[in-house]
């Protein structure tokens, strides 16, 4: 042991290269087999070696503009898609001729697309189904209208395992920005959505983190849905860190591109986060300000669809539970924003404000409190009588904090009575 | 200075361990790719694999390649097609009473689309192949695009837009651009939980009298030996003719016709089974099958509508909305149809209307 020193060093370095080589999870990653690079006119081209794509291999769209109908990859595993940043390489798919997306990507295993700008389809922007291990970085997903002749979403990975999307940006999607749908493992962070009608959405999607994110300037800045009659229930979802603030936009979904029933177009402008039919939620230390209809919604499956309790199965429950709400700082302006009235629910919150202004004279106008709980609890199913069946918890500081706005007995207005006690909700 | 020559030294070995380290690897990958067995190889033109004798483009087909129909067919914007089944010498089908029939390894199953243009001519636009591939037992697609002067068909993955003018069965013309699919839009519909497979062939849908014959397809096909393991026919199910109303009821018809021209993704584990809309003729689910269930990810194309099926009006029901329209995001399906299919929207929304309204 002359050299104890030089020993350590070799089996630190050793250990390293082993690590490096086979086991080393980055090495893995940025190794492809084949390998091969694009610029802008060789469409044909690009489109040809997306179709005949095999495992292992990345795919380099070099700085530029490019014009496409769509592209798809589908069953292989391994693959990189990558552009010189999302302000050098520029994909335009205004051409869209069928099909229901820009860039469809189905059944891969391991699928990374980054560094990019993807925008103007017809149809959604980006449709990841399918498939395991996918990571969406660096890009840039967008409308230049946005209005209802948008596709319905920006970033759509649908039907998953373990999805990553990071430090992208997007804009003008009738529905969702970032959609993240019957999912299990997903995570969403450092990312930007402004001018969509929901920012971001978490939907049938479980063991979710959104975390880092900016959401402004949409109907809605985030949404977590539970729909009945799909493949996986969603829940376990964790959101913090975020900044949703002026989520305060037109509702553009079309005269509801959506009907009245489910999905976004019920979103209210005005709408911080909306938490839908779904279970094992905490949000916390998020900053959700000037959302100026409310800056967070708890609802149930009831409130949108008088047959939710037929649908309840192992996949599905209408009533949102095990809420935990703490340590945001929450603000909202002085009034609604214009389009909220406009809309139907923002009409339904504008009536609540109201009528707990009439109930209550002492309240002196007040603004609706800042969390809405729509209170169809699981009392309608059990005819139980405890004000708080389905773990809902607050801890917040804020005044004029919480209604439980009664909305079964909207029809009857001299039953209908909003109720402003939160201590059956405080977190114990 | 005997110190800095050894840590060199090290630094030498190490890099050189992480190079060797990496090739192994690497090795290891592409030995994994590489395989003995025969893989099946697409052939370059149609031609090349004397399907057919004579004329090409009159598709008679030599000894061993068998002409089918199904009861109910795909809409393909009016096309005319000729579909075969290509198995291995002396191989059999086996009866399966759901899902495609078994195939033995190596067969073929060959459709060519084609169209009657203003002179009432038949013209080939393209020949698809799907192939149970010897070396790993699955299906493979390849596509093949006819020339201009209708010799042969070349092998085409990237799918091709061709402007044509048709007529359909009643004579009425269509100005269109017709969608050669490519090979990945192809998958589309035939993979189901990850699985490419073929859509047509499954007994229920060939177990009917095919047009200028006299025996059932798959009582012929016993006595032929291309098929075994046929039960009686009272045993074996069957999908309505969709234009067949002496026969079958409005309700059946309607259900085969969405069954065929929906339900390869609007199944699950197929393309649309994020939707839970659920369109085979055997679903009895209502909220599945679309009545007064909600759409999750239509967008814009629900088209301001609140439910898939209205029972009672088919105006207000997502589903016809998107049958009759040709708009990419909302026509339905989303592949290979550029014109409204009028006599199709005729019959669903005849069955939507009659739905009754309590259902």
């Amino acid at each position: 042991m002359r050299h104890p020193i030089f020993f350590k060093l070799f089996f630190a370095l050793l250990t390293i290269a082993i690590m490096s080589a086979c086991t080393g999870k980055k090495d893995q990653q940025d190794t492809y087999s084949t390998v091969l690079s694009f610029k802008p006119g060789d469409e044909a081209k690009i489109e040809e070696a997306f179709l005949s794509i095999k495992d292992s291999t990345s795919i380099l769209l070099q700085a530029g503009k490019y014009e496409f109908d769509n592209l798809s990859i589908v069953q292989v595993s391994h693959i990189l898609i990558h552009g010189e940043g999302h302000d050098k390489t520029i994909l335009n798919f205004s051409s869209q001729s069928q099909g229901g997306e820009g860039i469809r990507v189905t059944d891969v295993k391991g699928f990374t697309i980054d560094g990019m700008t993807i925008r103007d389809s017809k149809g959604d922007l980006l449709k990841i189904s399918n498939s395991s291990d996918v990571k969406v970085t660096n890009l840039h997903a967008l409308w230049s209208q946005a209005d209802s002749t948008s596709g319905g979403y920006a970033i759509y990975p649908v039907l998953c395992k373990n999805v990553l999307v990071e430090n992208c940006y997007t804009e003008g999607s009738s529905d969702a920005g970032i959609y993240v749908g019957q999912t299990d493992g997903a995570i969403v962070r450092n990312c930007k959505a402004a001018k969509n009608v929901a920012g971001c959405e978490i939907e049938n999607t479980s063991n979710a983190e959104v975390y880092d994110n900016e959401f402004y300037n949409n109907t809605a800045g985030f949404l977590i849905f539970d729909l009945p009659d799909l493949s996986k229930r969603g829940g376990k979802v964790k959101v913090y860190n975020n900044n949703i603030y002026d989520n305060n936009f037109r509702n553009f979904a079309k005269s509801g591109s959506f009907g009245t029933y489910w999905g976004v177009g019920n979103a209210s402008p005005g709408s911080g986060i909306i938490i839908l039919a779904a279970s094992d939620i905490e949000i916390y230390n998020n900053k959700i300000t000037g959302n100026n209809t409310a800056a967070i919604t708890i609802a149930s499956g009831f409130a949108t669809d008088d047959k939710a309790a037929e649908k309840i199965n192992a996949n599905y429950s209408p009533i949102s539970k095990n809420i935990k709400i703490h340590s945001n700082k929450l603000e909202m302006g002085a009034d609604f924003p214009k389009p909220a009235y406009e809309h139907r629910i923002g009409q339904v919150l504008v009536a609540t404000q109201d009528q707990l202004n009439r109930l209550d004279p002492n309240r002196k106008n007040k603004r609706i409190p800042l969390i809405v709980y729509d209170g169809f609890n699981s009392n309608i199913l059990t005819k139980g009588t405890d004000l708080n069946p389905d773990s809902i918890c607050i801890d917040q500081p804020e005044e004029n904090l919480f209604v439980n706005a009664d909305f079964q007995h909207i029809a009857t207005p001299e039953n209908w009575k909003p109720n402003m006690n939160i201590v059956p909700f405080q977190c114990k | 200075m005997r110190k800095t020559y050894l840590y060199s030294l090290l630094i030498l070995l190490s890099t050189s361990f992480i190079v060797l380290m990496q090739q192994a690897c690497k090795h290891k990958s592409t030995s994994q790719t590489t395989s003995k067995t025969q893989e099946f190889e697409f052939k370059e033109k149609l031609s090349d694999y004397a399907f057919f004798k004579g004329p090409l483009k009159d598709l008679v087909p030599v000894e061993g390649v068998t002409p089918y129909d199904l009861s109910t067919p795909l809409f393909t914007d009016y096309s005319i097609k000729d579909r075969f089944i290509v198995l291995p010498e002396g191989q059999s089908l086996q009866y399966t009473a759901n899902g495609p029939l078994d195939f033995p390894d190596s067969s073929i199953l060959i459709k060519n689309f084609a169209y009657t243009n203003e002179a009432h001519q038949k013209i080939m636009i393209e020949t698809r192949l799907l192939v149970k591939d010897p070396k790993d037992s699955k299906w493979k697609v390849m596509n093949y695009l006819w020339n201009k002067e209708q010799t042969d068909a070349v092998r085409h993955i990237t799918g091709a837009k061709v402007p044509i003018t048709l007529l359909d069965e009643h004579g009425e013309e269509h100005v269109t651009t017709y969608m050669v699919p490519n090979t990945n839009d192809c998958k589309r519909c035939h993979i189901n939980n990850g699985t490419l497979t073929p859509i047509g062939p499954k007994a229920r849908n060939l177990n009917y009298t095919r047009k200028g014959t006299s025996v059932n397809q798959l009582t012929q096909w016993t006595s032929t030996g291309i098929l075994v393991g046929l039960p009686d026919l009272t045993q074996v199910a069957q999908l309505p003719v969709w234009t067949d109303a002496a026969h079958y009821s409005l309700e059946k018809r309607a259900r085969a016709y969405l069954d065929i021209n929906c339900a390869h993704c609007h199944t699950k584990g197929g393309d649309a089974f994020n939707t839970g809309l659920f369109l085979d003729y055997e679903e009895t689910n209502p909220n599945h099958l679309g009545i007064k269930k909600a759409p999750v990810s239509a967008g814009g194309g629900a088209g301001g509508l609140d439910f898939d099926i209205v029972p009672g009006d088919p105006a207000q029901s997502i589903l016809l909305h998107r049958m009759n329209s040709v708009e990419p995001g909302t026509a339905m399906p989303e592949l290979a149809r550029t014109i409204i299919h009028k006599e199709g929207v005729a019959l669903i929304s005849e069955w939507i209307q009659r739905l009754p309204e309590g259902k």
